[in-house]
């Protein structure tokens, strides 16, 4: 094993590039996911007929996916009816199809979780069922997503390796190079990566938790 | 509910694998390449090659570019066919990648250490062979191992997925296990952790890993040969003539010999005949 060599700065510098595409990716997807995720799950809170349905066989489909399927599938199958993605855009849209359903349930159950006796008492003050959600309940609601969709956004993190199998430049994919010069550098190329990967990871969970702190 | 939503999944699963094996072929991939590289002014040719096995396709971190024996080829033949070898292009593949992207016109030739085999053949063209090297065994010092006649059942021989190594140790010793790995970095970083007894792939390539790594040796002489190839899409046999046509030029004209020196100085140039 060669630490010295494995770990030169421009090794080094390489990786951190591989780890910034890694956030780059799981930020916009993360952001896209909150949007999309937050209608489907609020469709399906508010139970409206034949779409809440819909919104939930969708979110159920996607659920029981393999991730590595999806990204074959925005990178491989959706140019074959014409839509051709960048591998950075196909991975984005893999992971954002993967975590809108991952998010619509959290969401949905952040909305759950506030009692409707708070929507009688709002609609019965006379404001209407738009005002009561967007004043009472949302506000509420979000306090109590933002712990789980912190976990989920450090699970995001993790999963974009799997985008390394369409050579995708994030951080498991550099590692390959890195450690392709020297037979020498695969275990601290590995080493370094999974430091790297838990920095990012732990400092999101310790900031979580204090979040959650502070809302309680 | 439940059960038709499985379902559906399932369906979909399958669907996704029948496009994934190429069943359908994009409307870019049957563009005639030889027409496209003789009506436009300045053509480029798109090559798929590795960018995580040394001495054949590795991204060079400073200098910002996949740098190898592969790529050196793709170039004069590049250069052969359209009269400047700065008209190649590379993009990155991996063993999973490169048939599909082939199929889908991503790019127009795959130039990754890939083996002819039949299977593959169902699937794509091959041009002639660009690179022939004996197939050993990577051992360390004190093994047993003195050649694939010595592999039982006890041994695992780990390989590198892609190329037919793995196929010709089953064809070999079938007995033995073997395990594939994604580049020979990986197979190797297997065998120093004991997870298998010997590797497998081209001379040329163990021969640069001895030498990074001493008190490992070759056990025996090579027993089978791995031709490389260049992967062409059906229908693009104009192109396939060409691509063969200059391969024989560059081999012709010394410039083979030269950029086979370059990467492998220590092994003989093959007879490719």
């Amino acid at each position: 094993m060669d630490f010295a060599g494995a770990y030169s700065w421009i090794n080094i510098r390489f990786l951190l590039e591989g780890l910034w595409v890694t956030l780059e990716v799981a930020f916009l997807s993360i952001i896209f996911s909150f949007i999309i995720g937050g209608v489907l799950g609020l469709i399906r809170f508010l139970d409206i007929p034949v779409l809440s349905k819909a919104a939930g066989a969708v979110v159920d489909l996607v659920r029981n996916l393999p991730l590595l399927l999806i990204i074959f599938f925005t990178y491989f199958a959706l140019p074959q009816i014409g839509i051709r993605l960048s591998i950075f855009w196909a991975a984005v849209a893999a992971m954002t199809i993967f975590e809108s359903a991952m998010l619509s349930e959290i969401i949905r159950s952040g909305l759950t979780s506030i009692p409707r006796g708070q929507i009688e008492a709002g609609v019965s003050t006379g404001l209407t069922y738009g005002q009561t959600m967007w004043y009472i309940v949302i506000p509420q609601a979000l306090r109590a997503m933002v712990p789980p969709i912190v976990s989920q956004f450090v699970a995001l993190i993790k999963d974009t390796s799997l985008a390394v199998i369409i050579t995708l430049p994030e951080l498991t994919r550099n590692a390959r190079i890195v450690y392709g010069q020297n037979t020498n550098y695969v275990i601290p190329t590995f080493l370094m990566i999974a430091f790297m990967y838990w920095v990012v990871c732990y400092l999101l969970t310790k900031f979580s938790k204090r979040l959650e702190a502070t809302y309680n | 509910m439940k059960k038709s939503i499985r379902l559906l999944g399932l369906f979909l699963t399958a669907f996704v694998l029948v496009v994934l094996s190429g069943c359908t072929a994009g409307a870019v991939a049957n563009q005639n390449i030889v027409e496209r590289v003789e009506e436009t002014e300045n053509p480029t040719l798109i090559w798929g090659v590795k960018a995580d096995t040394n001495l054949f396709g590795l991204y060079n971190i400073a200098e910002g570019e996949i740098q190898g024996f592969d790529v050196d080829i793709a170039k004069a033949l590049t250069e052969e066919m359209t009269g400047d070898a700065s008209n190649a292009e590379f993009v990155e593949v991996t063993s999973k990648t490169r048939i599909p992207l082939l199929k889908n016109g991503n790019i127009d030739a795959i130039i990754a250490t890939m083996t002819v085999n039949e299977e593959r053949k169902k699937q794509v063209n091959f041009s002639d062979v660009y690179f022939a090297a004996g197939q050993s065994l990577l051992v360390p010092e004190d093994s047993d191992l003195n050649g694939v006649e010595d592999l039982t059942s006890e041994h695992t021989v780990l390989a590198v997925k892609g190329s037919t190594s793995a196929q010709n140790i089953r064809e070999h010793s079938p007995e033995a296990e073997v395990l594939e790995f994604e580049n020979y970095s990986e197979a190797f970083t297997a065998l120093q952790s004991g997870q298998g007894d010997a590797v497998t792939t081209d001379n040329a390539i163990l021969l640069g890993i001895i030498a990074q790594n001493p008190g490992y040796r070759l056990a025996g002489d090579p027993f089978t040969y791995e031709p490389y190839a260049i992967a062409i899409n059906k229908g693009q046999e104009p192109f396939r003539d060409e691509v063969n046509e200059a391969l024989d030029a560059i081999i012709e004209n010394g410039t083979y010999a030269e950029l086979y020196h370059k990467w492998f100085p220590e092994e003989e140039i093959p007879d490719l005949g």
